[in-house]
This record gives structure tokens, C-alpha cells and sequence, in this order.
């Protein structure tokens, strides 16, 4: 049964063949059989994957025919895609359009009349631009302190340590669902810790979060035990295990939680609201949320200059204005997990 | 079969240099090491273990206004134990019985929908291989997890019911196909749906980059000896990519059960608001005790709660994992 | 205007539950600190901190160092302002309060917090402070006072700019010229006008409601904006526990009775009658479809746009504000108020004074004299015209007849420090029908003092049921008021569902406190 099966004809044998590889693979118990290949099926997965280097080839693919399966994927994607790209395009194209327009009929797919009034209220002055800088602060330093603690606490967690992992796991879960709420946090930061108007009063409060921790050790217990154990043999420390094996192998998923605490650093206003009172060091989102306030009081106003307050139009430009960078920002991240994913394609 | 077995026991043996070398003895690991690992691993964990403890665990000495009739004058100590009457307020309401109902059909829903459509998008990006598209795609269905609630609400008012409240486009789909139009904002059976719909799309693109990251871990070999053997590539994501995600769904399965009294206050409050004729099917915990309690401001209810929802949660997260560790052992959080 | 804001604001979830659990913690440890309680006799340096909610205006900075120069001369120290966006604005105030941090007033309400402050001792009693402070004295009158007391206690300076507050309808005065009507004076000619908006089917919707105020289009308080029972006789002020918590309409005689006899306002035949109004107007398409998901700022979005023909309006003196976004976005639009009592201007309608803004002092971290020193400064016109209007020939510029103009975008939210009835100017472009009943609004002669003027129902012994209330109006109540769904089959639920969450502990309690403020007055 042979390896230039064409697709579907050999889909009835493949599936015979397919299915031990995979309870292979899956259960437990089957390691039995490939003692050496270890306790975990996983990490001889893994394991292959090491010795892959990114740039082998897959010799014999691309000769095969497109298949169903493939196509459905394009169209899969594709749908998903445009389910995502439509409102994506309302909120661009909303953005450009006369609040007018927009406060009459709610939407507009092309911007029509053309507007850039949101905009020219979002970029008056220098607040807009102190925003991006104390964002940016927040998310890359904030980034860089979780994803070096939250790394290094779930290797600990993984590494399945008598005495340590497990009770470790637990007061890393639990604060998931308990949680002491506002008031204590309000007082930490502003009386014992004395952050207020400290960025470091955003980044602090949110630098963990026990879902990634958990998404991190789920990766981590993947890694081929063998390479560690033969490290330990050659007289390698814990640190240096996880310095110079754990990291280097992990990059996608270091990757994956990197970008959500970065998203997530990148969205914070409510910890700014809460302890940055000084106007000049608000964050992006904060100063934004400011301004459509203060474009809405600015309608209340009496007979003022031009004030038609663009409140949908402003929802919408915001919209862009935050996601935009990051947006930019992404492919960036993107590199380390779809690395690799070029299952069958042909390269070059 | 034999070949591909033999192909995928290769995979093992020859990928595994270290394998080898350790051996059996590699199950065995934990007893040979020294205290001293230990000693380093935890410091390794210290900062992490320093975060927990100042910003989650001394703060939960809050939680103690559950039991207290709460006095702002009076504070924590002076104020009056209440034994579990805080608790009551809900429990009694004759509401709480399809609250709770509500708030577990729409997490469950929500939960099988994004995982679902995670690992589905994960899988299906996998086969892409137009590098342009795939990575314009990857970065397109990510970006509804940046959409704030707000603007979610605003998109999906202009869809299901156009400005004023007349017409929309999903009316004018239904038109299409000669049926009568649906006034939607009063109609609470479809609602469930609408939402699972908006959480699969604010969330399906941010599961489906943690999927991701997981399949980067199988090797192709794996695949290879699948190819070899002739199979389809829809076999192959079934019977390789999938079970060898199982672990990582597992887990995200396990979290969001934890969660699972935890309305999602954000993005359900924005769409729905105080929308009453839609409570019947989307009114959770969260929305409810919001709305029951803003006027009045008393903590010590609240806070009963939200003590209730946690410990609900863990309680479901236990029995999940327990339940869990009797299938596999290897995907157990804890 | 102003409680719309917060009914709308996407108020954090996570911060009122975690405000919940942690507020005993913040106590205990802030109870350390104690001791420190309502400093009077500190003097007035430094600095005096307000709490004010919205957004600092946006040359704040210049006004700011202006009000300092002068205050330090005349008192002897400095403001500092600290603005909180609405949306959040109860539950940070509140937290600040909680946290004991020094700040000497925040803006406080009913529909806020302020009872609950009030009864934990952490407000200021004002009541013996005014008369010391001649300048704020002499803008608070006595009917001010003493109908904004609770149990003859001031704890707070009611911040108002006129005496009555009285909603209306703001019309379209160029659509309804348009379609035959010069000026409307009564409901009849108001409904006529609605369906010939309608008629006209360019789109434009009668009525645009906001999601956060229904019980308003029926509920008399005097006046329900569909309820011409009330329209007719405005002499009955309806009452809740909490602002938009059930309401009871209390007996019309209760003063010469006695007895207050309270009934839930589903049992009051006007409001029944506008119900059934209301649910016509929105099946006749004369009230916007949406309504329910809409909030504030949409609808006032909308209504710049000229999509709607009429919308919900306050003698505050503010609703022509909208013309100059309206005409740039309809040339030749006009505004028109429309108050249709029977009787018009001079029917008397009931009011009770309350103020719906008050500016707090903090009797734990505040300084008392200061912050009386403030308000009293403040209570000077010039002082006055510079913090509400900005820099006299910068951002505004007299005009006649105690007008103003505006010239910048300064926008101060005055109602929570610099209100005063009678220092207010009215906007230069204040339209003519506006204006009269703006004026109206200021004479307290111009109403009747409602029997229930100064009474304000504790809500301590019945907590638990006015919660689960509060979700039954919402719930079921709600969409009665914008007429969604039918009238009689969603009255039995509504009834139902009331029952069920304490409505006969709700009525016994509110007559009982009712009957007790009469015997008391």
C-alpha cells in the first residue's frame, strides 16, 4: 500500500494504518511498546519536530493533486475571513464617513460624503501622540516582565517537580477564580506601593494572568523529557535547562503569550483610569475614551464654533486608531508560530 | 499498518537523540533530583510566586464582607457578621433558578463555539499554503478580539436592525427569501445564537493562534508517514492534527470551566444593555446582579456573589479535572 | 440630563464586584488612620481638591491658573481638579471615599451614592455652615434649602440652575411650520403633529427615545412625556426607593388625609392610558424601533442629524444647544419647546425642589472650611463666570440681557461645583420658546409645593427587595414603556414578577414612611 496513492483512492487503507499511528501516538499505555520513545507520546513528537530543520524540504509533496480537503480550508478561511473582514471595513469606512451620514442611516460602506472630522479631533494636538508613547511603554515593558514571569514560573509548574509543581499549579489557579477585588488593589497600589501616576501602576496589576500560565505549561509538558534528562546527565543546572534548552525550543508559544499580554497591555484603560490621575502620562486608550467625552460635552455646548459632535464617527476612528499599530505589529509575532506550518507546500 | 507503525516508531527512535541516552529511567527523573534543583526551580518561580501573593492573595482578605451586613462607617471589623444572609438575596429570588440556567447554556455554547471554531481555523490554516493569503487571513480573523464591546453593539445594531430600528441587513437577507422581517431586538429566542455568533467571531481568531502555536510541536514526519501511506489530507488533519491538539483543547476546556458562572458581563451588557424583552435567554449572573444592585450599592451582597460564582467554579473545575486525569494524564493543568 | 449619562455608561463589571469584595479590607485598613475626621478648624491653605465628573475642558490649564492666581489672593489657597469620565464616575468616586483620600467635595446625588455616604458618616453636615458664608448664602434660597434638607440636615449644596425641573418636548419647529403647525400648545396638536411626521415618510422618526429614561414617557413625575392624564392635572410627583426603581404614586389628598396610600403606577389609570399610547405610537412607527438599545449620546447624535422631529427636553436651558450641529446638518432647521399643560404656563405644576446634583463635602479627608470657602468664592459672579464659562474673551463673551456667547469648546461641568440659580447666564442662542420657559422655570411661585417635597424614603429596611425590584422593571416594565410589546399580557407578568420580589413589603414600607413624613410636616 503504497506511497503514491492518489488521494482518495487510498483513503480506505490509509485509514486503517492512520488510526494505529495515532493511538500510538496518543495513548499512553502504548508506550509500552517504544520503551525508549518514552513516557510521553508527545515529546517524541516534539522531539521530531527538533531535529526538523526549517528549511528541509518535503521531498514528493506538491506532486500531489489539490485536494478536497484543501479547498474546503481555502473556503473555510476565506469565509471566516470575510466574517471577519466585513465590520472591519464598516468601521474603516465608517470612520471616513460625515456623522451625518452615519447618525442617519448607522452605517455607510463607502465614505460617502468624505470625512475626516474624527480624525482631525483625535490628532489635534500632542495628546494623541504622548498616548501612543506612554502605551507603548506600558505594553512593551509590561510584555517583556510578564512573559519572563510567567515563563519561568510555568516551566517550574511543568517540569513536574515533587513538592513544587503541583502546589504551585494550585496558587497559580486559584487566584483565577477568587479574586479580592478593587478596593484592596486600589489601596495596594496607591498607599502600600505608592504608584499612582506610575505607569507601573497599569503594568503591575495585570503582569499575570493564570490563563496564559496554564496555555504555557500545557506547551512546555510537550518538550521532549529526553533532551532534558540527557542534559541533566551532562551536567547541565535547572537554570541552564531553561535558559538554553526550554527557551530556544519554545519560541511559538513564547510567541502566542507575548502577543496577548502585549493586546492586553495595549487595551488597558480601567487600571489607568483607576491610578493615573495626571492628564499628560494617560495611556492611549484612556485619552481616547476622554475625548469622546469630551467631544459629547463639547455639543452641550452653546452655538460654539462646528461643533457636530461625530459621536459614531469617533466610536469608529477610535476603533482604528487603536487597532492599527497592533494590527501592524502582528505579523511580527505571527513569524514564530506559522513557521513550520507549510504542511505539504512547496517551497520557493 | 506496519509501515507507517514502523515509520512513526522511527520517528521516535531516531529524533530522540537524547532518548537514548536517558532511557527508561526517564520516568523515573524526579527521585534523582537533588535538593538543590529545587532550590533553583523555585527561584525560577520566585517572582512569579512574589506577584501571586502581593496582588491576588493579600487582597483576597476582602472577600470577608461577604458574611457581614455591610456599614461603610463601621468597616470590616465592626460591621455585624450576617451569617449567610447576603448569600439569600439570590438563592430566594425567584429568579436565580433560570439565571443560573442562562449563564450556563450561553458559556456552554460559547465555550464549544470558540474552541470549536479555534481548532477548526487552526487546522484549515494549516493547509493553506498561498503564504500572501494565509498571513493577510491570519491577521484579518485576529482582528475582531481588538473590536471594543461598544463598537461590537454598534455594528450589530446597523446588521439586525438598521438606524432606528428599521429595516438592518440581516431584514433585507430575509427579504431576499421572501420572509417576513424579524424584530430582532425583541425577539429573545434567536439571541442565544446571535451571541454565540459574535463570540465566535471576537474569539475564534485569538483560540485558533494558541492552536496554532500547538501544532508547531507535531513534526512532519508524523505526516510523512501518513503521506507514505497514502492518506487523504483530511484524514490526516482528523487522525493526526486533532487528537494531538487534544491536549492543549483539554486544557482551555479546563479553564473556561472554571469559568463557567462568569458571565461575560463586557460584551453581553454592551449588546443587551437594559433590554428586557431579551433577558429571557441572555440574562446571566453578572448582568443581574448589576443591574439589581446599582442603585442600592451594597457590598456584602455582591460580594456573596461573586464568593458563590467562584466557588461553584471551583467546584465544576475540580470535578473537571478529576474527571479529566481518568482519560489522560498527560493534559491534566494540575 | 445628568443621570442619563451614568444609566448608559458601561460601568465595569469587574470593578463593582471587586468594589464589593474589598471594601471591607479598604476599611479596616484605612480605619488605622482615623482620627482625622472633618478637620474645620485647619484653616484654608494648600490646596483644595474637587471631584468633578466628565472630562477637563480643553483649555483647562489656562482657566485653571487664572482661578488660582485669584483664589490664592482672595483665600489664601489653590484648586486642583480631578476629573473621572462618567461612565465610571459612581464607582471611583465612591472608591475614593471608601479609600479615605484627601479630597475636600465630590459631585454626589441620589441617584449616586449619596445616602449611602450620608448615612455612613462620611459626609459633612452643612446645615449650621451656610450662614457663615454670606456670598453662597445669598445664591441658595431658603426654598432651596429647605425642600434639598433631609430630616432638616443639609449635607450637600444643591446645585441647580433653575427652581423647577419639568421635562417637555423639544419639536422641530421648522418641519412642524412646514406641516401646518405654527405652534403647538396642547397634546392633541402634539399627537396630530407626530402622524403627520410620520405621513410625510422622509424617513425622519417622530419621537427618538434613549434607552436609559422610559418610565419617564409615562410615569407622572409631574408630567409623563405620553401620559395627558398628567398633562391635565400635574399635581402628583410618583416616588421610588431608588431612581429607577419601582414607582408609587402617592395619594393625591394625602395632606389633608393624612394617608399617603401609595399605589404601584401600573394601577393608576393615566399611566395604564399611556402605556397603550405609547405601544400605538411605537406599532404606528412614531417612536424609534430601537429605542431600548439606544443610548444617549446616539440618540443626541441622531437628533443633530435630523433624524427625529421631537425628542425628551429639561428647563435646564440647554436643549437649543443642539441647533448649531442641527443646522450645519439641516439648513434652516429651528428648535421649538413644547410644554403641553393643560393651561400652559400658568397650571401650577406640582414639584418637590430636590436638587439633582450636590456637591459633597468629605468629612473624613476633606477640610470643611476650605470647601465651604470654595463654594462660597465661587458664588461670586465673576469667580462664577470664570470657572462655568471659561476666559471671559477667550471662551466666551457677554451678551445681552445675561446671556453669554460661546466662543471656544470650554465645556465645564458646572453642575457639580458652580451651579447657582441665579448667577447662571442663558446661552445667546437660547430660541425664543426655550427661553420663556426657562424663565418660568426659575420662580418658585411658578409651582406647587408637592406634600411629599422633602421626603426621601430610606431604603435600609427593604434592600433586598428593592434589588430584586429594580431587575423586575427592567426586566418587564421596561418594554412597556417604549411599547414593544403588548400591553395586557406583559402588565401580568410585570404584575407576577413583582409579587414575587417583595411588592407588598415595597408598598407597606412606603406608606409607612410616607405617612410618617406627613404627620412630621
Amino acid at each position: 500500500m503504497s506511497t503514491s496513492a492518489s488521494g482518495m483512492s487510498a483513503s480506505a487503507t490509509a485509514k486503517s494504518s492512520l488510526d494505529t499511528v495515532v493511538a500510538d501516538q496518543t495513548t499512553a499505555g502504548a508506550a509500552t511498546a517504544f520503551p525508549t520513545s518514552a513516557g510521553s507520546p508527545t515529546s517524541a513528537l516534539t522531539a521530531g519536530k527538533l531535529r526538523r530543520s526549517p528549511k528541509q524540504g518535503s521531498p514528493g509533496r506538491g506532486k500531489r493533486n489539490i485536494e478536497p480537503f484543501t479547498v474546503v480550508s481555502y473556503i473555510g478561511v476565506g469565509t471566516f475571513g470575510l466574517f471577519a473582514l466585513i465590520p472591519l471595513w464598516m468601521i474603516i469606512a465608517g470612520s471616513f464617513t460625515a456623522e451625518s451620514t452615519l447618525a442617519k442611516s448607522g452605517y455607510s460602506l463607502f465614505p460617502e460624503p468624505f470625512s475626516l472630522d474624527a480624525y482631525a479631533s483625535i490628532f489635534t494636538g500632542a495628546a494623541v501622540f504622548e498616548g501612543y508613547a506612554a502605551t507603548l511603554f506600558i505594553t512593551v515593558i509590561g510584555t517583556v516582565l510578564s512573559l519572563s514571569a510567567t515563563a519561568s514560573l510555568s516551566w517550574v509548574i511543568a517540569r513536574r517537580m515533587p513538592r513544587i509543581s503541583k502546589p504551585l499549579a494550585i496558587f497559580a489557579y486559584i487566584p483565577m477564580l477568587f479574586t479580592g477585588g478593587l478596593v484592596p488593589l486600589y489601596l495596594l497600589v496607591t498607599q502600600v506601593l505608592h504608584l499612582k501616576n506610575s505607569w507601573f501602576s497599569v503594568i503591575l496589576p495585570h503582569m499575570m494572568a493564570p490563563f496564559l500560565i496554564f496555555v504555557a505549561v500545557s506547551f512546555f509538558r510537550q518538550l521532549p523529557e529526553e533532551i532534558l534528562d540527557s542534559a541533566k546527565v551532562d551536567g547541565a543546572g535547572e537554570l541552564r535547562i531553561f535558559f538554553q534548552i526550554v527557551l530556544p525550543l519554545s519560541k511559538p508559544i513564547l510567541a502566542v503569550i507575548a502577543l496577548f499580554y502585549a493586546v492586553s497591555y495595549w487595551n488597558e484603560w480601567f487600571t489607568a483610569m483607576l491610578f493615573i490621575s495626571d492628564p499628560d502620562k494617560y495611556p492611549l486608550q484612556l485619552m481616547l475614551q476622554n475625548l469622546i467625552a469630551n467631544v459629547t460635552n463639547a455639543a452641550e455646548l452653546p452655538g460654539s464654533s462646528a461643533n457636530v459632535a461625530p459621536v459614531y464617527q469617533l466610536r469608529l476612528a477610535l476603533t482604528v486608531v487603536t487597532i492599527g499599530p497592533i494590527l501592524l505589529a502582528y505579523p511580527f509575532a505571527q513569524r514564530y508560530f506559522v513557521k513550520g506550518l507549510t504542511l505539504g507546500a512547496t517551497k520557493g | 499498518m506496519s509501515k507507517t507503525t514502523t515509520a512513526s516508531r522511527d520517528i521516535g527512535r531516531k529524533t530522540t537523540p537524547a532518548g537514548k541516552a536517558a532511557g527508561t529511567a526517564s520516568r523515573k527523573r524526579p527521585s534523582r533530583r537533588s535538593g538543590r534543583d529545587g532550590g533553583l526551580l523555585l527561584l525560577l518561580a520566585a517572582p512569579g510566586i512574589v506577584w501571586f501573593l502581593v496582588f491576588c492573595y493579600a487582597p483576597m482578605a476582602g472577600l470577608v464582607v461577604a458574611f457581614k451586613s455591610f456599614d461603610v462607617s463601621k468597616g470590616i471589623f465592626e460591621s455585624p457578621w450576617n451569617g449567610l444572609d447576603n448569600f439569600k438575596y439570590f438563592i430566594a429570588s425567584g429568579d436565580a433558578p433560570h439565571i443560573v440556567m442562562n449563564t450556563l447554556v450561553l458559556n456552554v455554547l460559547f465555550l464549544a463555539a470558540t474552541l470549536g471554531a479555534g481548532l477548526a481555523l487552526a487546522i484549515m490554516l494549516n493547509e493553506l499554503r498561498a503564504r500572501v493569503f494565509k498571513k493577510f487571513m491570519q491577521s484579518a480573523i485576529f482582528f475582531p478580539y481588538f473590536v471594543s464591546p461598544i463598537v461590537v453593539s454598534i455594528i450589530l445594531q446597523v446588521l439586525l436592525a438598521g438606524a432606528g430600528g428599521h429595516g438592518g441587513a440581516a431584514n433585507d437577507v430575509l427579504g431576499i427569501f421572501n420572509l417576513p422581517e424579524v424584530s430582532w431586538y425583541t425577539e429573545p429566542g434567536p439571541w442565544p445564537w446571535i451571541l454565540t455568533i459574535v463570540k465566535v467571531w471576537q474569539m475564534g481568531g485569538y483560540m485558533s493562534v494558541i492552536f496554532l502555536a500547538a501544532i508547531t510541536a507535531i513534526p512532519e514526519e508524523v505526516y510523512e508517514a501518513g503521506m507514505l501511506d497514502g492518506a487523504s489530507r483530511a484524514r490526516m488533519a482528523m487522525s493526526i492534527t486533532l487528537p494531538l491538539l487534544k491536549p492543549t483543547a483539554a486544557i482551555l476546556l479546563v479553564l473556561g470551566v472554571g469559568r463557567i458562572f462568569y458571565g461575560d458581563f463586557g460584551t453581553i451588557f454592551a449588546i443587551i444593555g437594559d433590554n428586557g424583552t431579551l433577558f429571557s435567554t441572555t440574562d446571566v449572573i453578572d448582568t443581574y446582579v448589576f443591574r439589581s444592585l446599582r442603585t442600592i450599592g451594597d457590598f456584602g451582597t455582591t460580594a456573596a456573589i461573586g464568593l458563590f460564582q467562584s466557588v461553584v467554579g471551583f467546584i465544576l473545575v475540580t470535578a473537571a479535572v478529576l474527571v479529566q486525569r481518568r482519560y489522560s494524564k498527560e493534559s491534566s493543568i494540575l | 440630563m445628568i443621570p442619563s449619562n451614568i444609566a448608559n455608561s458601561p460601568f465595569s463589571r469587574r470593578g463593582f464586584l471587586g468594589l464589593a469584595g474589598g471594601l471591607g479590607a479598604a476599611l479596616a485598613l484605612s480605619s488605622c488612620g482615623t482620627g482625622t475626621s472633618a478637620s474645620a478648624g485647619g484653616g484654608a491653605t494648600g490646596t483644595s481638591t474637587v471631584i468633578l465628573p466628565s472630562t477637563a475642558p480643553t483649555s483647562w490649564n489656562a482657566v485653571l491658573s487664572k482661578v488660582n492666581s485669584k483664589l490664592k489672593a482672595d483665600a489664601g489657597f489653590e484648586l486642583d481638579a480631578q476629573f473621572i469620565i462618567w461612565s465610571n464616575y459612581q464607582q471611583q468616586s465612591l472608591l475614593k471615599f471608601t479609600a479615605g483620600e484627601s479630597f475636600d467635595t465630590a459631585l454626589q446625588a441620589q441617584w449616586l451614592n449619596m445616602a449611602q455616604l450620608q448615612q455612613s458618616g462620611s459626609l459633612a453636615d452643612l446645615t449650621n455652615e451656610i450662614a457663615n458664608y454670606p456670598n453662597l448664602k445669598a445664591t441658595l434660597p431658603a426654598k432651596l434649602i429647605e425642600s434639598n434638607s433631609w430630616d432638616g440636615h443639609l449635607w450637600g449644596i444643591p446645585q441647580v440652575n433653575s427652581a423647577a425641573r419639568l421635562q417637555h418636548f423639544s419639536i422641530r419647529q421648522d418641519i412642524a411650520e412646514k406641516l401646518g403647525f405654527a405652534e403647538i400648545t396642547d397634546y392633541e396638536q402634539l399627537e396630530r403633529f407626530f402622524y403627520a411626521v410620520k405621513q410625510k415618510n422622509d424617513g425622519t422618526v417622530a419621537y427618538g427615545a434613549a434607552s436609559n429614561s422610559g418610565y419617564l414617557h409615562a410615569v407622572p413625575v409631574p408630567t409623563g412625556m405620553f401620559n395627558t392624564a398628567s398633562w391635565d392635572s400635574p399635581d402628583t410627583i410618583a416616588r421610588a426607593f431608588s431612581g429607577k426603581g419601582l414607582f408609587f404614586i402617592l395619594d393625591k389628598d394625602a395632606q389633608k388625609s393624612g394617608s399617603s396610600r401609595p399605589i404601584p403606577f401600573w394601577e393608576n389609570d393615566g399611566v395604564i392610558d399611556a402605556l397603550r399610547r405609547i405601544r400605538k405610537y411605537q406599532e404606528d412607527g412614531i417612536i424609534n424601533a430601537d429605542a431600548l438599545n439606544s443610548d444617549n449620546a446616539t440618540i443626541k447624535s441622531q437628533f443633530s442629524a435630523g433624524k427625529f422631529a421631537a425628542a425628551w427636553a429639561m428647563t435646564d436651558g440647554i436643549s437649543s444647544n443642539t441647533l448649531p450641529a442641527l443646522t450645519k446638518a439641516v439648513p434652516g432647521a429651528a428648535l421649538a419647546n413644547v410644554m403641553p399643560l393643560k393651561g400652559g404656563l400658568s397650571a401650577k405644576p406640582n414639584q418637590t425642589f430636590q436638587a439633582d446634583n450636590f456637591v459633597v463635602v468629605n468629612s473624613k479627608g476633606g477640610n470643611l472650611e476650605r470647601a465651604l470657602k470654595l463654594q462660597d468664592w465661587l458664588s461670586v459672579k465673576e469667580n462664577h463666570d470664570l470657572v462655568t464659562y471659561g476666559i471671559e474673551g477667550t471662551d466666551w463673551e457677554p451678551a445681552d440681557g445675561n446671556k453669554f456667547k460661546q466662543i471656544s469648546d470650554y465645556a465645564f461641568p458646572g453642575y457639580a461645583l458652580s451651579w447657582r440659580g441665579s448667577l447662571e447666564r442663558k446661552s445667546a442662542n437660547m430660541s425664543a420658546s426655550e427661553e420663556k420657559i426657562f424663565d418660568w422655570a426659575q420662580n418658585f411661585d411658578n409651582f406647587t409645593v408637592d406634600p411629599f417635597a422633602s421626603f426621601i424614603p430610606d431604603a435600609t429596611p427593604v434592600k433586598q427587595q428593592i434589588a430584586a425590584m429594580a431587575n423586575v422593571i427592567t426586566q418587564f416594565a421596561n418594554p412597556l414603556f417604549y411599547g414593544v410589546v403588548d400591553v395586557d399580557s406583559q402588565l401580568d407578568k410585570l404584575k407576577k414578577a413583582a409579587d414575587g420580589a417583595g411588592l407588598s413589603q415595597l408598598q407597606a414600607e412606603m406608606e409607612k414612611q410616607a405617612n410618617a413624613h406627613l404627620k412630621k410636616a
